[in-house]
C-alpha cells in the first residue's frame, strides 16, 4: 500500500470514529431532550430571567405556564429535542465544504456547553463538572476541524487532546476526592463488583491518579499511544458502568430507556482517544524501523508476521 | 518544532489542574460556607442532643475533630446536690466524632443539670428535663429543610427561631428531614446545624428524622438499603456509600429510644423506627424513606422524570403495582401494636418525614406543574393505604415537613375525611418551592375558605381535604425568607382536652406578640377523635365508666378486627362506629382487658361499664 493509500485510509478511519463520536454524543442527548427532559430548569428560576421574560413584552404567566398550560419556558425546552435530532443527523451528513452543516454543529457545540453549564451550576459550580464534560462539548467541533482542516491537522489533534484531557482531568479530580467524588463512582463499582467500601476506595483512587497520568502522558511522544489505549479502554468501561450497573431483567426494558443513553452521550470519552490511538498508530514500516531504531520490537523469535500484518 | 507543541500541551495540562485544585481553595462566595472551625481545646464538644424514653436517657454528644493524641473518652455527668456526678462514659465513634451515652434507670421526674466532659477542659452544659407528665400542654416546635444556602435565605440568621423557641419553652423539637443539605459533607453541616440550633437543644429532648439531603441524594427511596446508581436515585436505595449513611444515621439518631425492631437493612444499614412517650403522649418515629421501593423501572413512564407524572390522562391505578412497598411490614408490624398500646399515653402523634399524600401541584417552580410526585407518601396508594388504616387505629395525629410547602391535610381512605390529619411544617429555609394549587375547587368547603381547600382527590386518586397551605408568591422575589413561605410549625398537644391545635409562623417574626400573624390558614384546632371520625359514621350508645380515661376498644364482631382502641377523656365515652356492623368493646384501665358489651351496634342504649 502505498503512502498516500495509507493516509488517505487513516484519514478516513479518523474522521469515521470523529464522526461517530459526536453522532453517539447528540443522539444520547436527543434521547435525554425527547424521552426525558433537558436540565435546565435551574436556570429558569431566576430574578434575570423574569426580568428577560419582561423586557421581550412577555408577561410572567405566558413565560412560565398557567400550571394548566405551559408557558414559553416548557416549550422552549421540549423544542429543543429537534435542534439535537438535527445535530446528530448532521453528524451523519456532513461532508467537507458543507459550510453551513459545519456551521450548525458548531451550534451544537454550544447547546452542549449550555447542557455542561446548567450540570455545573447544578452541582454548585464545581468545576470538574464543567471540565468532565469537555470531550462531549469538543466532540462536535473536532469533527468539524477534521473535516475542515484534516484528520492529521496539527489544530485538530490539539482539539481532540484538550477534549480528552478535560474529560479524563474532571473525572480524575471527582474520583481522587479533590472534590467530592459522586456517590454513583462508589455505587457502580459496588454493584458490578463485589468488593468492600476500602478497596472501592482504592480503585478509585488509583483510577484517578490514572487519569491524570493520561492526561499527562497524551502530551509525551513516546507514552501518547498506550495512553490513548488507556484512555480508549477505560473511558469505554466508565460509560458501559453505567447502564451494566443499573439495568436490571425486572424492570420495564430492562431499564434501558434509564441507562443506556448514559453509555452512549458517552461515545466521546473512548472514540476521542480511538482517534488520537488510529492517527498516532505507527505504519507497519515504521514499527519494523523503529524496531531497529528504538529497539523496542518483539522478543527474539517472535512470528516476523507481526511485523509486517 | 514538535517539542513546543508538546510542551504547550503539557502546559494546559498543567493549567487545568492547577485551575481545578485553585477552585477547591477559594472561599466560595455564592454557597455555603461549610468550613470547619478551629476551636480551643475547652470548645471541642459542639453540642448534645437527647431523649428520655421508658426510664432511659440517650444522649449524643458531637465533637469537633479532636486534636492527635487527645483523649477519646467523653464522660457524662449530672448535677447532684451541687457536684458533678459521673453517670457514663463512652468513647467518641468515627467517622463523624459522636459520642452516644445511654443511662438506664433514669428518674425522670426531675430536672438535672449535665454536662458532657472531653480531656480537662471541654465542657457542655445543658438540662435534662422532667418527664412533663404534670403539664396539660405539651408543645412542639417542628421544622423542616434547613437549606443554608444564601440564594433563597439559608444565610440568615436562625435566632429568630431560637428566641421564638425559648419564648414558648417548647417541650419538644422535631426536625422531620434535611436538617443538612449538604450531599458529600454532612459532618461539616451537621456541626453548623449545631452552632446553630445547639442553643435549644441542648435543654429539651430532640427528634431528628434523617431525609434524603441528610444522606447526601435529592431524593430517597431506600428499597431495604439498595445501591443507588442513578442520578436522581429513583432507582431505589442509597446513592452515598453505606459508611457515610451510618455516619449520618449515628450523628442524628443514636439519640432516639431504641429502634423498635433493630435488625439491619442492606448494606448494613440500621433502623431507627421507634415511639417517644412524652408528657403523656405517645410519639411513634417513623421512617417513611428507608423501606420504600424505588420508582423508575416499576411504573410506567409519565413524565420527564420517572418519579414525576405530568400526564393528567394516565390511569393512577396503573402506577400502584403489586409489591412496591411504603413503610414495609416491619414498620406496620410495629405501628399496629403501637396503636392498641395506651399504657402512659392520652394522645398518639406520628412523626415521619413527609406527608401521606401528593401534597402540591406545582414543583420547584411556577411552571412545574406536576400531576403526581411518587416522592410523597402518596405513592404507592396501597402502601398510602395501609398505613393509614393502621395509624388511624390510634387516631394517632400526623406532622412531618419535607414538602417545603406548609399545609394541612385530612386524608380519606374509604371516603373523604376517614382518616388522621397531618401538619406539613414550612422550611425553615426553603431551596425548592411547591405550591398547592388545584385547577378546580375543593368540594365541602368550609364557609369562605379559598378555593383550594376541601375535598380534592391527589394526582394518585388519593382522597384529601385541604384545610390549609402556605404557598410561596409566584414570581420570583430574591432572597427573602417569607416570601418563600419560610417559617416553622408549633403544636399544641393538650392531653386534658384531647385537642391539637396546629400553628405555622413565619421567620423573623415575634409569635408571642399578639398582633403577630401566622400563614393564613393557621391556626387550627382539632380534637383526637378528628382523627378518625368519618363522615358515614353513627354513635354508639354512650358508655359510663367508674374510672377515669379508661382505655377503649371497638372490635368487629364478625371478623375480630380492631376498629380503634383510644384511652377516652374522663368518665363517659360515645364511641362511633360505622352503620350495620356489630362490634365487640372491650375496655381496661391500662388496656383492652375486658370485653364490656358484645354485638353494640350503632343507636345501642347508654350503658354504664364496671372496670375496678
Amino acid at each position: 500500500m502505498s503512502e498516500l493509500d495509507r493516509r488517505t485510509r487513516t484519514e478516513a478511519r479518523c474522521t469515521l470514529v470523529l464522526r461517530l463520536a459526536a453522532f453517539f454524543c447528540f443522539a444520547g442527548w436527543t434521547w435525554v431532550h425527547y424521552y426525558w427532559e433537558g436540565p435546565y430548569g435551574v436556570l429558569f428560576w431566576d430574578e434575570h430571567v423574569y426580568g428577560l421574560a419582561e423586557r421581550l413584552g412577555i408577561s410572567w404567566e405566558s413565560f412560565v405556564g398557567s400550571g394548566a398550560n405551559d408557558g414559553v419556558i416548557q416549550t422552549v425546552i421540549r423544542q429543543m429535542f429537534w435542534l439535537y435530532l438535527g445535530c446528530a443527523i448532521l453528524t451523519l451528513t456532513v461532508r467537507r465544504g458543507a459550510w453551513v452543516q459545519m456551521a450548525f454543529l458548531l451550534f451544537g457545540s454550544g447547546l452542549l456547553s449550555l447542557v455542561a453549564y446548567t450540570k455545573y451550576l447544578s452541582a454548585e459550580r464545581q468545576l470538574p463538572m464543567l471540565l468532565e464534560f469537555g470531550g462531549q462539548v469538543l466532540a462536535p467541533a473536532v469533527l468539524v476541524l477534521a473535516l475542515a482542516l484534516g484528520a492529521r491537522h496539527r489544530l485538530t489533534v490539539i482539539l481532540a487532546v484538550l477534549a480528552v484531557v478535560m474529560t479524563f482531568a474532571g473525572h480524575g479530580a471527582y474520583a481522587i476526592g479533590w472534590w467530592p467524588t459522586p456517590g454513583n463512582f462508589y455505587g457502580m463499582i459496588t454493584k458490578i463488583l463485589p468488593v468492600d467500601h476500602e478497596t472501592v476506595v482504592g480503585i478509585l483512587f488509583t483510577a484517578g491518579v490514572l487519569d491524570f497520568a493520561v492526561c499527562v502522558a497524551l502530551c509525551i511522544p513516546v507514552l501518547r499511544r498506550p495512553a490513548a489505549l488507556y484512555a480508549t479502554c477505560w473511558g469505554l468501561l466508565t460509560a458501559l458502568a453505567r447502564p451494566w450497573a443499573g439495568m436490571d431483567t425486572t424492570l420495564h426494558y430492562w431499564g434501558a430507556d434509564q441507562f443506556v443513553h448514559e453509555a452512549v452521550l458517552r461515545a466521546p470519552h473512548f472514540l476521542l482517544p480511538l482517534y488520537l490511538f488510529l492517527l498516532w498508530r505507527r505504519p507497519p514500516q515504521e514499527a519494523r524501523s523503529s524496531q531497529t531504531d528504538e529497539g523496542l520490537g518483539d522478543p527474539p523469535g517472535a512470528p516476523a508476521s507481526r511485523a509486517t500484518a | 518544532m514538535n517539542w513546543i507543541k508538546y510542551l504547550a500541551l503539557t502546559g494546559v495540562v498543567f493549567v487545568l489542574t492547577g485551575a481545578t485544585q485553585a477552585q477547591q481553595d477559594k472561599p466560595k462566595r455564592k454557597w455555603a460556607n461549610l468550613k470547619i472551625p478551629e476551636v480551643a481545646a475547652k470548645d471541642v464538644i459542639c453540642f448534645a442532643l437527647y431523649t428520655v424514653h421508658d426510664n432511659t436517657l440517650k444522649l449524643t454528644a458531637q465533637l469537633y475533630p479532636l486534636a492527635e493524641g487527645a483523649s477519646q473518652e467523653v464522660r457524662l455527668e449530672v448535677e447532684q446536690d451541687g457536684k458533678w456526678v459521673e453517670v457514663a462514659t463512652t468513647k467518641v465513634v468515627q467517622p463523624g466524632w459522636t459520642a452516644p451515652f445511654r443511662v438506664e434507670n433514669w428518674d425522670d421526674t426531675r430536672t438535672y443539670k449535665y454536662r458532657v466532659a472531653q480531656g480537662a477542659e471541654a465542657r457542655y452544659e445543658g438540662v435534662i428535663r422532667k418527664n412533663p407528665v404534670d403539664q396539660d400542654e405539651i408543645v412542639v416546635a417542628a421544622f423542616t429543610g434547613n437549606s443554608i444556602q444564601p440564594s433563597h435565605g439559608g444565610d440568615i440568621s436562625r435566632q429568630d427561631i431560637i428566641e421564638n423557641v425559648q419564648k414558648i419553652d417548647a417541650d419538644l423539637l422535631f426536625f422531620s428531614g434535611d436538617q443538612v443539605y449538604n450531599h458529600t459533607k454532612h459532618y461539616a453541616a451537621w456541626l453548623k446545624f449545631g452552632r446553630e440550633f445547639g442553643e435549644i437543644i441542648k435543654d429539651r429532648p430532640t427528634i431528628c428524622l434523617p431525609d434524603d439531603h441528610d444522606v447526601g441524594q435529592p431524593n430517597l427511596w431506600g428499597e431495604s438499603g439498595k445501591v443507588s446508581t442513578l442520578g436522581g436515585a429513583s432507582d431505589g436505595g442509597y446513592s452515598r456509600p453505606a459508611i457515610y449513611v451510618k455516619e449520618v444515621e449515628r450523628a442524628q439518631t443514636s439519640h432516639l429510644p431504641d429502634p423498635a425492631d433493630p435488625h439491619q437493612i442492606g448494606q448494613g444499614i440500621g433502623v431507627w423506627f421507634t415511639n417517644l412517650n412524652w408528657g403523656n403522649i405517645d410519639f411513634a418515629i417513623i421512617e417513611d424513606r428507608k423501606f420504600k421501593t424505588g420508582p423508575a423501572g416499576r411504573v410506567p413512564k409519565q413524565g420527564p422524570r420517572p418519579d414525576h407524572i405530568r400526564n393528567p390522562e394516565y390511569d393512577p391505578a396503573s402506577v400502584d403495582i403489586e409489591g412496591a412497598v411504603l413503610l414495609g411490614q416491619r414498620q406496620l408490624d410495629f405501628l399496629e401494636r403501637w396503636v392498641e398500646d395506651w399504657r402512659r399515653a392520652k394522645l398518639k402523634v406520628v412523626l415521619s418525614q413527609t406527608i401521606f399524600c401528593g401534597g402540591a401541584h406545582i414543583h420547584g417552580n411556577a411552571n412545574g406543574r406536576l400531576h403526581a410526585d411518587m416522592d410523597s407518601n402518596g405513592w404507592p396508594q396501597s402502601g398510602r393505604n395501609r398505613a393509614l388504616r393502621t395509624l388511624r387505629k390510634g387516631f394517632a395525629f400526623h406532622c412531618a415537613g419535607d414538602q417545603h410547602l406548609a399545609t394541612i391535610f385530612q386524608h380519606g381512605v374509604e371516603e373523604h375525611g376517614d382518616a388522621i390529619w397531618s401538619f406539613c411544617v414550612p422550611s425553615i429555609a426553603n431551596l425548592y418551592l411547591r405550591w398547592w394549587e388545584p385547577l378546580s375547587p375543593g368540594e365541602n368547603r368550609e364557609q369562605g375558605a379559598p378555593g383550594y381547600t376541601g375535598d380534592h382527590l391527589d394526582g394518585f386518586d388519593n382522597k384529601v381535604t385541604n384545610y390549609a397551605a402556605a404557598n410561596p408568591q409566584k414570581k420570583p422575589a430574591g432572597n427573602l425568607l417569607n416570601t418563600r413561605s419560610a417559617g416553622f410549625g408549633v403544636l399544641r398537644l393538650n392531653t386534658k382536652t384531647r385537642e391539637i391545635t396546629m400553628e405555622c409562623w413565619p421567620r423573623n417574626v415575634d409569635i408571642t406578640l399578639s398582633q403577630t400573624e401566622q400563614y393564613p390558614g393557621w391556626p387550627r384546632t382539632i380534637s383526637q377523635v378528628d382523627n378518625y371520625s368519618p363522615r358515614s359514621w353513627g354513635d354508639l350508645g354512650t358508655l359510663t365508666f367508674d374510672v377515669s380515661n379508661p382505655v377503649v376498644q371497638l372490635v368487629d364482631a364478625s371478623s375480630d378486627e380492631v376498629l380503634y382502641t383510644i384511652r377516652v377523656k374522663g368518665k363517659t365515652f360515645t364511641p362511633q362506629a360505622p352503620l350495620g356492623r356489630a362490634f365487640t368493646v372491650k375496655a381496661g384501665q391500662d388496656g383492652p382487658n375486658q370485653v364490656v358489651i358484645k354485638k353494640a351496634q350503632v343507636g345501642g342504649p347508654p350503658q354504664s361499664v364496671q372496670l375496678k
